[in-house]
Parts: C-alpha cells; structure tokens; sequence
C-alpha cells in the first residue's frame, strides 16, 4: 500500500489502493484519479468500471454515442450523482467517501463534498445560468457567499474573467438578453471564478447554433493552452482532435478508447470506436 | 341625487374608516398567510416526517369555506387557545388561514417549477442546499410566481368583505350599518360596490403592470 500524493492535503492517512509502480513524480502531477467507477440507476448500469487519471494540463476529450453514459460520469465525478461503486480522487483526496479507521468505506458528508467541488468546475449544455441575476452576479454569487471572498475582490475577478472571455461589456446584462454562445461564455467564466483545479465540460457546444460554437471552442482552447486539466465531453471532432492531448471513447458505460488523439482517431483498436467515428465523419 | 348628496356624501368619512379597516386587515392577512404558506410548503416539501401534517394543514385551510372559518376562529379559538381576543384579530387570522392554503400551493408550484439545471450548477460550485434556496430557488419561485402571489391578494380583499359578519368595522361593514340606518340600499350598495371594483381593478391593472416590468427587467417573457 502507498498513499496517493502525500504532498497534498489529505484529510485522512488511510490506505488508498493504487496502480502500483508508478512514480512519485507522475503520481503528484495526478489531479483527478477516476477508479473502477460504477454507476446504475435501478437495473439500468450505465457504468461499469471506469478508471483514468487525468494528470494536471491533461485536456481530454470524451467522445461516444448518445446515451453511453458520459453526462452520467461527469456527473458521477463531482457527486450530483454519486457513484454506486468505485472511487473519485481529486489531488489525491477521496471525493464522495470516507475510510474510517477499520477500512471501511462510508458516503463523506454534504459539506465535505460541497468543498471539493469548489475545485471542480462544471459547464453544461443548456448553460444554466441563473435569470435573475445580472451577468456579473451570476460570476460573483459562488466565490462571495461559499469562498467568502470580499465583494469588491469578487467583482474585480468576474471582470477579469469577462474580459478574457471577451464579454466585459455584458457584464450587467441578464442572461436572457444573451446570445447562447455568450451564456456560455458566461457560464465558463461562473466556473472559473471558484479558481477549480479542473474544468469539466458536458456538451457544452451542443446547443448553440453553429455559427455560435466557434467563439465557446475558442475559449476552451485557450484555457488548455494555458494549462487548464480539462475533462471534455463532446461531439466536436475536431476540437478533440486538435486542442486535446487525450481522447477517451465511452461505449456502453466501458472505455474502450483512451490515447492521444493521432491513435485514437487514426488507428483505434476497437471496432466500435471505428464504427462511431466513420459515423461522425459524414 | 338627494340621496347621494344627503347620505354618501354626508358620511364619506365612515367609508374611508372602513377603507382603511379594509386595507389594514387585508395586508395584515397576506402577509401572515405568506409566512405560514412558505412556511407550509417548505415543512411539505424539506422536512419528510412532517409532510403529512403539512399536507393536511394545506388541505384544511383550503378547503373550509372562508365563512366557516372566521366564525370557526372567532368563537371556537378564545376557548381552544384563549386567541384572539378582537375580531380585527379573529379576521385578519381567518383570512390568512384560508391565503396560505393557497400560497403554499403557489409556492409549491413555483419552487418545484425552477429548472433542474439551475440548482446543479448551483450545487457544482460548492453552494450548501440552504445557499441555493435563498440565492437560487426563492428568488426564482416569486418571479415566476408573481401574478398568482398579486392574484390571491386580491382574492383576499373580496373575502374580506366577510369580516363585517363578526362586526369587524370594515368597508362593507360600514355600508351595511348605512343601510340600516337610512334604508336606501340601492345607492349606498351601488356606491359599496363601486368602490371595490375600484380597488381591485386598479390593483390587479397595477400588480401586472409591476409583474411585466419585473419580467422585462430580466428579459424574461412576459407572464
Ligand atoms: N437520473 C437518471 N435516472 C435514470 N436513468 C438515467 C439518469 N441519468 C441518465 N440516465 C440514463 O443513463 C444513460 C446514459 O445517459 P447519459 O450519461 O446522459 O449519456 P450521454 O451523456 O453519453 O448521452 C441513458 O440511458 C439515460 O437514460
Ligand atoms: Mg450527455
């Protein structure tokens, strides 16, 4: 037994079960540890033992069919539906579960989990920013009332975040009167604001009129390039292709892709991901 | 004309005390009925090891008649729980009973309508479940919800007028008294009369007015 980045600050020392032989080096550079995760709802398994660690830069995509259970593993990962097996570690710290002294394994309670999702930034498809604050309220709300950061501090970072999303002069519209490309530009600055080790993106082009996909993708791009650990679900090909260092194809709540992306699209080993991708090339 | 002359004009004062009986029993009711129905609603919908007695306080209160219960809390709650002691506090209760029945609804509906996506992004950045109500779902639900919160008020001031049975000296209390006195019912009723349709128009033309505004403030369809 080892523990998991001994650098980071874990809450307990209880023994974490790990891929053995790997260096201390890469281990510490693991931001997000996905482990044999499971998840059915009733006698629906939608997954069936995920793992892939996600070291910090990594950009990765997730590309599978509609219904394969990627909205469902985003979701599983920050808790908004817990795993009903398997583990999540975020810098090396248990997310969702606790080992107790004997070993044994209990749910971590609401507001342990509530700060580790602070670290763990989520954009959706339908953007889901909240109509009834101003654009710039939407950015402040969370890092004011759950970071406690002072008013002014806050305003300044939202305005920050507009700026590099190219929307500072919105930033007292509401976000009805946006576009949705602006929304969710919006809605990636709200994340960003909480300053998460990981952004998690779950289709987050897939509303938006195409015309309208270029100026969000142009975003996530540049947050890669900065260096942001980006776990990204999408149907866009080519931002897979070109702005991650790792695609992931799901299949029936499985992996059965995981590599760079020249290999995965260009020489995948599994018939299926063949078959999904010659179906998303028309 | 001469009955006009002699008799309303003579005794607008005794209908502006009415009036303003009426505007003080029906905004003391509303707000106590918000208070108990958000109430009710939030023990119906968060706290499950009472959701029966909440249900069944909802259902009650909505489905006595209005008239039941002002005499119901007029003369049966001194003996049950020595209150009130006024019937301006028997009236003002009663019509509150009946309003947060309805508002409990009302909210119900308007927090259970807020869109699923709003409270997971709210609870993906960290906010506890009490944050996200107050920030999230509250705010959301009284937008939404506006018209039928400003509708049941004005249902409140019609029932209203039933508080002058347990002789609380409202509006149509006093035209009653009137009446009495000068035997001219079709004049002082018409004028009664008049004077909430006044009311109520101009305040439901007001409350939409109001409602729009919010909506179109926030870009948001008009209700
Ligand atoms: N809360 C839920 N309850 C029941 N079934 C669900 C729930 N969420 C997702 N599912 C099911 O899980 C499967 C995978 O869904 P999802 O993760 O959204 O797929 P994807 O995002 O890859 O399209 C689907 O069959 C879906 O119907
Ligand atoms: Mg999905």
């Amino acid at each position: 037994m080892e523990t998991l980045a001994a650098g980071t600050a874990r809450r307990d020392a209880s023994p974490v079960p790990s891929d053995k032989g790997l260096a201390k080096a890469a281990e510490d550079a693991v931001v997000l540890r996905v482990s044999d995760v499971h998840k059915a709802f009733g006698d629906l398994k939608v997954l069936n033992g995920i793992s892939f660690d996600l070291r910090r830069g990594d950009v990765m995509s997730v590309i599978g069919a509609s219904g394969s259970g990627k909205s469902t593993l985003l979701r599983c990962i920050n808790q908004l539906d817990p795993p009903t097996a398997g583990e999540i570690y975020l810098n090396g710290v248990p997310f969702g579960f606790r080992v107790d002294a004997s070993g044994k394994r209990t749910p971590d309670s609401l507001s342990n989990i509530n700060r580790l999702r602070q670290d763990v930034g989520m954009v959706f498809q339908q953007f889901n920013l909240w109509p009834h604050m101003s654009v710039l309220r939407n950015i402040t709300e969370a890092p004011v009332r759950v970071r406690k950061m002072a008013k002014a501090e806050a305003r300044e970072l939202a305005e920050q975040l507009l700026a590099k999303v190219n929307l500072l002069d919105k930033r007292d519209e509401y976000p009805a009167r946006l576009s949705g490309g602006q929304q969710q530009r919006v809605a990636i600055a709200r994340a960003l604001a909480m300053n998460p080790k990981v952004m998690m993106f779950d289709e987050a082009t897939s509303s938006l009129d195409p015309e309208l996909t270029g100026e969000v993708l142009d975003v996530m791009r540049g947050l890669g390039e900065e260096g942001m650990t980006m776990l990204v679900v999408t149907h866009e090909m080519g931002f897979a292709r070109e702005a991650s260092n790792r695609v992931m194809f799901i299949h029936e709540g499985r992996v059965e892709e995981d590599g760079p992306p020249e290999q995965v699209f260009d020489n995948p080993k599994s018939e299926r991901c063949r078959a999904f991708l010659s179906k998303s090339y028309r | 004309m001469d009955v006009w002359r002699s008799i309303i004009l003579k005794n607008l004062n005794l209908f502006a005390e009415g009036l303003w009986v009426t505007t003080q029993i029906c905004v003391i009711a509303f707000c106590v009925a918000c208070a108990l129905g958000l109430g009710a609603c939030l023990v119906r919908l968060y706290v499950r090891p009472l959701r029966l007695p909440a249900t069944i306080y909802i259902e009650f209160c909505r489905n006595t008649p209005i008239y039941v219960q002002l005499l119901w809390v007029n003369y049966v709650w001194p003996d049950l729980f020595g209150w009130p002691q006024s019937f301006f506090a028997a009236g003002w209760m009663a019509l509150a009973l009946q309003s947060s029945g309805y508002l409990a609804e009302t909210f119900r509906a308007g927090i259970e309508g807020v869109d699923r996506g709003h409270l997971q992004a709210a609870h993906s950045l960290g906010m506890s479940p009490f944050l996200t109500f107050r920030s999230i779902i509250l705010p959301q639900a009284l937008l939404n919800m506006a018209p039928s919160i400003m509708n049941q008020f004005l249902v409140l001031v019609k029932s209203s007028t039933l508080v002058s049975v347990i002789a609380v000296p409202d509006l149509m209390y006093q035209a009653m008294r009137l009446t009495a006195i000068w035997f001219q019912p079709i004049e002082i009723l018409s004028f009664t009369a008049f004077l909430y349709i006044l009311i109520v128009f101009c305040l439901s033309h007001a409350f939409k007015l109001y409602a729009d505004r919010l909506r179109g403030r926030y870009g948001l369809a008009m209700a």
